[in-house]
């Protein structure tokens, strides 16, 4: 499992592919009781027993390690694999909906949503060949006839990642006037890159990361804080699960930047790939196609506009294309009609630059994969980089080809599959942020307008950077 | 002075190496020693975390320079780049350095960071415009060289299941070899966007140290932690041997193992560009010179012992290394931090 994480953290934490149980270094905390300790003895079962000098019994409890303790850590991050088996997976859904079912009581109930990103959709819309707007359709039936109550779009919380993205890079191009170190501005949607620059570059990266949370989280706040509120629950009482084209994503989900300590809940509990959900329609015997075409639920009621939506500017978010345009707007007051991309190093390093009356031109520039990120992290780091802004995404060619989508059918290529993913991806209609159906009416009603301390707090989030162990019995010749 | 080492009778033809002389190089383990393309000059670089430049004045090799703040742990590998103006090391601590040399001086001109752990080994590609490196953290990177001087990353490629030992370009293609850990050899060529694995050569049954190309280019030598020496045969696509091959790529075959002379790992192996000798190091602190029978088949070459220093060194012999434009001169360097010159004798 551990190689379905994007090749970045495949890379960096490299290379020692071990479970907790075998060669985890977190020093765990052990509980010394008063008086001597005995023999502890191995049962039939495996399970240890303390046994005092007096003879009575205790049976020990295994050392856990939480997925918390492995990000934590700069140890070995694969070793979140054997974690994320048990933490986030399909099965851990299929007990979630169990105990609901067990569950006797009406108000003990758990509410389980589902928040499907658009990139998963076109995956699945491309194995079981229907429109993505089908897929999005028939996947609500499904996951409501297991006993999910509500299954939302994640496009709507990108709406607020793109906007809050936009007002960030132009607070950043303004402050860059007195403080050098305000751009560029890194792009932080990607779980992969931002655990590798935490890892691996620590304070000389971390500053230049943008502050807006994931579409991923942006949705865990909507379902936790404003759709609880809305319906009169506490976040502990939802169950919120997302669907995901990235491994990765699972590990964003545990971050404990996005735990709430009062109600002890996760704003994303439960984080499944595509290719999990995959597993999932195989194993409930469903044929997807078959199913009735329900609407997606919607956190707002906008009559009349049930039109799925995405962004334009390609299959990661279209970060670059939306503060480009909004900073040209802001900047010089003009609309940006036409974006050119040029392709450099490769095709998974692009740049635009625009000229802006009266000032240096505006660069910026889309980078994924490990060996463009290599570069940009490394002109940064040297202050060579000549970008406004960058697109940094692990993956190469981005979202759309997330190690969580479905694999590619027999005789088929991966790149072939891609193409059919990313056409299904851009056949929805585009619509700008700002005018989209509730964007404004949820900035006033749950955030209190857009410049509020509540923005801050909901909407952005911070980064840690991660000591380096070094261990000299590490070393090898 | 002349110190006759050894001699031994193979095929009935006296073979000797010639001890030319012997540098107290490093105050550490001495890891590696490169010629410089025209063969004047010698790099050696050490556990002391220095690298120092030989060179000839009259009859003897003195240190020139010594490049001591380059890097702040071991120095494993040095390569001279092709047109011999640039200078790589590679280190444990991470990094790979460049360095310009402008009259007799070496300017550190870069800094290749992005290996997560030790490098391994760094090499040149034969047009001087790429370069790769390789890593305990299992991976090999490619980096461009611009036009500027500056080294961009073209390629991150992670095929090695095991920390990589060492990288090696082909003489005339854009083909990367490495070797690693994981006891294979992998060969890699740039695809439409991206460098890609597209042959792994398995027979080894333990670590591969170190691999080289023959002259052509059709032929591979690599050394084991298995004790042995591999020769691998180039089949390119419709060959007559009816060899299967895949695609456009041509298939790698195992033709000849050299088992028995080594008691110990094989640290290094160099295959003269020259003459066509093989020399290997190993940790059994003897030096092999192998030579293949005139006339032997391609798909069954016999390799025979030419020569054997048993004490070469007082320690692990971690490099052997031809110089490239004197057919008989050979250098050598080991864990004792001394680095031997050698004159082969027919």
């Amino acid at each position: 499992m551990a190689a379905n994480f994007s090749g970045v953290l495949q890379i960096t934490d490299l290379n020692d592919f071990i479970t907790p149980s075998q060669e985890c270094i977190k020093p765990v905390k052990v509980e010394r009781r008063p008086g001597k300790v005995g023999k502890i003895r191995v049962d039939d079962d495996g399970s240890y027993i303390s046994v005092s000098e007096e003879g009575s019994e205790t049976k020990l409890t295994k050392a856990q390690i939480t997925l918390n303790d492995c990000l934590a850590c700069s140890g070995c991050i694969t070793s979140a694999e054997s974690v994320l088996i048990t933490q986030q997976s399909q099965d851990e859904l299929y007990r979630i909906l169990q105990q609901k079912r067990d569950e006797k009581d009406e108000n003990k109930k758990k509410v389980i949503v589902v928040s499907i990103s658009p990139q998963s959709m076109a995956s699945i819309a491309v194995k079981y060949k229907l429109s993505t707007r089908n897929t999005a359709g028939k996947l609500s039936t499904f996951f409501k006839t297991l006993g999910v109550d509500y299954v939302f779009d994640t496009t709507f919380s990108r709406n607020f990642s793109l906007i809050e993205s936009g007002n960030e890079f132009v607070r950043r191009y303004r402050e860059a006037e007195t403080d050098k170190k305000a751009l560029p501005m890194l792009a932080s949607a990607c779980p992969g890159w931002i655990c590798y620059a935490e890892k691996t570059h620590g304070s000389y990266i971390l500053p230049y990361i943008s502050t807006v949370k994931s579409p991923q989280q942006i949705t865990g706040s909507l379902v936790k804080d404003w759709f609880a509120q809305h319906n009169n629950l506490q976040p502990d009482q939802l169950y919120h699960v997302t669907v995901m084209p990235c491994f990765d994503k699972k590990l964003e989900a545990s971050r404990p930047d996005f735990y709430n300590d009062i109600y002890s809940t996760r704003d994303v509990d439960c984080v499944i790939t595509s290719g999990e959900v995959d597993l999932m329609l195989e194993k409930e015997a469903v044929v997807l196609s078959d199913l009735e075409d329900r609407c997606l639920d919607s956190f707002l009621n906008c009559e009349g506009d049930h039109e799925m939506r995405s962004h334009s500017g390609g299959g990661s978010g279209g970060y670059l294309e939306y503060i480009l345009k909004y900073a040209v707007k802001e900047l010089c007051g003009r609309e940006l009609a036409d974006i050119t991309y040029k392709t450099l190093r490769n095709q998974d390093f692009k740049e635009v630059i625009v000229d802006i009356e009266g000032r240096t031109p505006l660069k910026m520039a889309l980078a994924y994969g490990f060996r463009n990120i290599q570069n940009i992290v490394q002109k940064v780091k040297r202050g060579k980089c000549p970008y406004h802004f960058v697109e940094i995404m692990a993956c190469p060619a981005g979202c759309n080809n997330g190690g969580g989508q479905i694999r590619p059918d027999t005789g088929e290529t991966a790149s072939e599959r891609l193409q059919q993913v990313e056409e299904l991806y851009k056949s929805l209609p585009c619509k700008e942020p700002l005018d989209v159906c509730g964007v404004e009416e949820v900035y006033e009603a749950w955030l209190g307008g857009r410049q509020s301390e509540k923005v801050q707090q909901l909407l952005h989030t911070s980064y840690h950077e991660v000591e380096k162990l070094t261990n000299a019995l590490a070393i090898k010749w | 002075m002349v110190i006759w080492t050894s001699m031994i009778w193979t095929n009935a033809i006296m073979c000797r190496l010639e001890e030319l002389c012997k540098l107290e190089a490093h105050q550490d383990r001495a890891w590696y020693v490169a010629w410089s393309p025209s063969g004047k000059l010698l790099a050696s670089c050490g556990g002391d975390k220095a690298i120092r430049i030989w060179g000839q004045e009259g009859d003897s090799w003195v240190c020139k320079s010594v490049l001591s703040d380059g890097h702040q742990r071991t120095v494993r590998r040095v390569a001279w780049s092709p047109c011999g103006n640039y200078l790589a090391s590679s280190s444990f601590d991470a990094t790979t350095t460049i360095w310009s040399r402008k009259g007799g001086e070496f300017e550190n001109i870069a800094t290749l960071e992005g290996h997560e752990n030790e490098v391994k080994c760094v090499a040149w590609a034969p047009n001087g415009s790429l370069l790769a490196t390789c890593s305990r953290d299992k991976s090999v990177w490619i980096w461009e060289v611009t036009e500027d001087e500056e080294f961009e990353c073209a390629s991150v490629l992670s095929a090695h299941s095991q920390d990589v030992k060492h990288v090696c370009w082909h003489p005339s293609k854009e083909i990367l070899a490495s070797c690693s850990y994981d006891d294979t050899i992998k060969l890699f060529k740039e695809e439409i966007d991206d460098w890609t694995c597209f042959n792994t050569l398995q027979s080894h049954s333990s670590t591969v140290w170190k691999i080289c190309f023959d002259v052509s280019g059709s032929r591979l030598v690599s050394c084991s932690d298995d004790k042995t020496v591999k020769i691998w045969q180039e089949y390119l696509p419709g060959n007559q041997e009816g060899v299967v091959t895949t695609g456009n790529d041509s298939a790698w075959k195992c033709v000849c193992t050299l088992s028995g002379y080594h008691h110990r790992v094989i640290y290094d192996v160099d295959w003269n560009h020259l003459t066509g000798l093989i020399v290997t190091g190993d940790g059994g602190d003897a030096i092999h010179i192998f030579e293949e029978e005139e006339g032997s088949d391609k798909n069954q070459p016999s390799f025979n012992l030419k020569v054997v220093v048993n004490k070469a060194h007082t320690q692990d012999v971690n490099c052997v290394t031809w110089n490239p434009k004197i057919p008989d001169l050979l250098a050598s360097c080991s864990d004792d931090g001394v680095i031997k010159l050698w004159k082969y004798h027919t």
